[in-house]
């Protein structure tokens, strides 16, 4: 049996890696898909560290978390078409309005 | 566990660690986002593999129907309906800022390994669901469904009412004004 602290370094690697991407990435839609890839990483902590301690309520977290994660991209991806109709693009160096 | 299987799932794990962590940096430097998008249902397919490997089935399947079949389509929509310029995508470039996130990133990624491997979970419920448990207690879909549907049936209704309210939401947000036009 793999040991579950292999699990956590795989997800801590793809949690950095959606951090990453989302710091770095100009396109809002890019965004997007790196905070997936970071909320894939906790799903992916929950599942293991939950077998490793022999309880499952960590599964049924990572089905909320993906229910949550659903309706996130749906709502973010509208506010982009309704972004993208007003300003014309969906880049974040263009739309800084909220930047201070 | 004999020798060989347990080779076996080391030698599985790793293979699916490595593909992982490629696609993921692929998900992140792909220049266009259709080509990261398509990543990122590579990705969350490997993921969905290695939670068949961790034996939990149901999230592995919940995982393949829901992320790799709705929220990708989801995104791939978006993406071609937005029909972006290639003069108005970038790629990764590295200013000098960039460069400082990236190093911090990577300190932080170093302290998350050094923590999580410091400390193994403990201590959280009796610990008897263990897979040989669950197996034996109707396998892994039959005891989840049966723990989200009594334990955690308010949280259950609950997210039914927020995919409501995000379905409601998406539309209003969405929906086309004759104000907006592109300025």
């Amino acid at each position: 049996m793999v040991p579950v602290e292999f699990y956590f370094m795989l997800a801590c690697v793809v949690f950095t890696m959606g951090l990453f991407g989302a710091l770095f990435r100009r396109n809002i839609i890019m965004v997007l898909m790196s905070i997936e890839l970071m909320l894939n990483a906790v799903n992916l902590v929950f599942v293991a560290a939950g077998r490793s301690i022999g309880n499952l309520d960590g599964q049924i977290m990572v089905l909320f978390v993906i229910t949550v994660a659903a309706c996130e991209a749906a709502v973010g991806l509208a506010m982009v078409i309704a972004l993208f109709r007003k300003y014309g693009t969906v880049n974040t160096d263009i739309l800084r309005l909220l930047r201070g | 566990m004999s020798e060989l299987s347990n080779f076996m799932s080391h030698a599985v794990f790793h293979a699916l660690a490595g593909l992982i962590t490629l696609v993921s940096f692929m998900v992140v430097a792909s220049k266009h986002p259709v080509k990261s998008a398509v990543f990122l249902v590579v990705d969350l397919f490997l993921l969905a593999a290695v939670y068949a490997t961790l034996e939990s089935h149901f999230v592995a399947a919940i995982q393949v129907l829901v992320y790799a079949g709705a929220v990708v389509v989801l995104f791939l929509f978006v993406i071609m309906l937005l029909n972006l310029q290639p003069d108005q995508l970038r790629g990764l470039r590295f200013n000098a800022p960039e460069a400082v996130t990236l190093i911090l990133a990577l300190i932080g990624m170093f302290i998350m390994i050094g923590v999580s491997v410091a400390g193994k979970p403990t201590g959280l419920g009796d610990g008897s669901l263990t897979v040989d448990a669950v197996a034996d207690g109707g396998g892994n879909t039959y005891v989840v469904a049966m723990k989200l549907l009594t334990d955690f049936i308010w949280p259950f209704e609950l997210a039914s009412v927020l995919i409501l309210l995000a379905i409601v939401a998406a539309v209003v947000i969405a929906k086309k004004d004759k104000k907006d036009q592109p300025a």
